[in-house]
């Protein structure tokens, strides 16, 4: 498979950024969720500490994913016409927005609370903005907010992929498969 | 008359004068303007929080270290850290006990010169009723006017020398063991 992106094919890079961003979202919800279930304490400090790290991680895996994606000219386009291929484009647009907003919304909520995060301990990230207890409660919500944004808008997404490849029969799901080539 | 011998004379009239006994100058501290920060690390990484009230008793003379004298009183309930949650766990059992040990105290009497504005003292800092002694470099820095002084410094402990996280919080992985403590003292002198 090669690496750049193709007119019909993603390329590996892509397929790569692609799947490993989900992963990591999922990964997220789970650490979130269990963070949530904890008292204040070291195990939930410990969890919280993993996902600002891997929300680091997303972001940058989501920056490398859109600036490869502009940096590949002739890159496939969403398939169909007319509304349909509108849709696609504003459903992929909204979904690049919410990767980003996602951990760009937690690294804001931190900085607010005058958490500290740092990469994998590797070093540490600056604060976005100053600290400040009413702004920290309310990006917490927008945080929160965004996440089922991201769930609803990456169900429709799923849903279009098994829906152009059961019904449609096409290439579509096929060229962003992780594993081997597309048939055909 | 030689200058020397004018102030051999003069400087203890003037003590007698004032009413006080011979002794470096006691300052008044603008509690607004001054501060008394502290830098410590959770999960690797830095935040810094601040104690909102503290009470300093400062007689300091750069020329008459002798008789210069520090005590601080920290209320560590008014510790902050700009989020509840982690301020409630500083001040809670296993950090600052607050509940028990409302008040750290600094203290010391033991100066000496390291350079021009500079200066070391050897104290005793009291928390969470455990006492260790530890070094403070700080600058003394007198206004045009000469009635009033910055006093800026610091010094680092190592938080579990006090007992300061017990339990799991002794795990120093999590949260760093040194802490590094700043002040910036705004002083006025208000003897007439």
């Amino acid at each position: 498979m090669p690496l750049r992106n193709t007119a019909e094919n993603y390329g590996s890079l892509a397929r790569f950024l692609h799947w490993s961003i989900v992963i990591l979202v999922i990964v997220q919800f789970f650490l979130a969720e269990s963070a949530d279930e904890l008292p204040d304490g070291l195990e939930k400090l410990r969890i919280l500490t993993w996902h600002k790290s891997f929300g680091m991680l997303v972001l940058l895996l989501a920056s490398a994913r859109i600036l490869w994606k502009l940096a590949n000219r002739g890159r496939p386009v969403p398939a169909g016409t007319g509304l349909l291929k509108k849709a696609a484009t504003a459903g992929h647009g909204l979904l690049y927005l919410l990767i980003l907003l996602q951990p760009l919304s937690g690294w804001a909520m931190s900085s607010a609370a005058n958490y500290p995060i740092t990469f994998f301990g590797w070093f540490q990230v600056p604060a976005l903005l100053a600290t400040n207890h009413d702004l920290h409660e309310r990006l917490e919500g927008v945080h929160e907010a965004l996440f089922y944004v991201l769930v609803t808008v990456a169900a429709v997404h799923v849903a279009a992929a098994f829906y152009h490849h059961f019904f449609l029969k096409d290439d579509v799901l096929r060229r962003m498969s992780p594993f081997g080539k597309r048939q055909g | 008359m030689s200058g020397s011998f004018a102030r051999l004379i003069a400087v203890p009239l003037l003590a007698l004068a004032t009413g006080s006994a011979w002794s470096a100058t006691a300052w008044t501290t603008d509690a607004a303007a001054s501060k008394l920060t502290f830098v410590a690390t959770q999960a690797g990484g830095e935040f810094e929080g601040r104690f909102k009230r503290f009470a300093p008793v400062i007689v300091f003379d750069p020329v008459d270290l002798a008789h210069s004298r520090f005590a601080v009183e920290i209320d560590t309930t008014t510790a902050a850290t700009g989020e509840t949650d982690r301020d409630n766990i500083l001040k809670g059992q296993e950090f600052f006990a607050v509940a028990q040990w409302p008040a750290a105290r600094f203290e010391t009497g033991a100066f000496r010169s390291v350079g021009p504005g500079s200066f070391e003292a050897t104290g005793r800092l009291t928390l969470r009723n455990v006492t260790r002694d530890v070094r403070l470099r700080f600058t003394f820095k007198p206004g045009a006017d000469g009635r009033t002084a910055v006093l800026a410094g610091g010094t680092t402990v190592q938080r579990l020398d006090y007992g300061v996280g017990q339990g799991e919080w002794t795990d120093t992985q999590w949260v760093g063991n040194e802490v590094r403590i700043r002040f910036e003292l705004h002083l006025k002198n208000t003897a007439p």
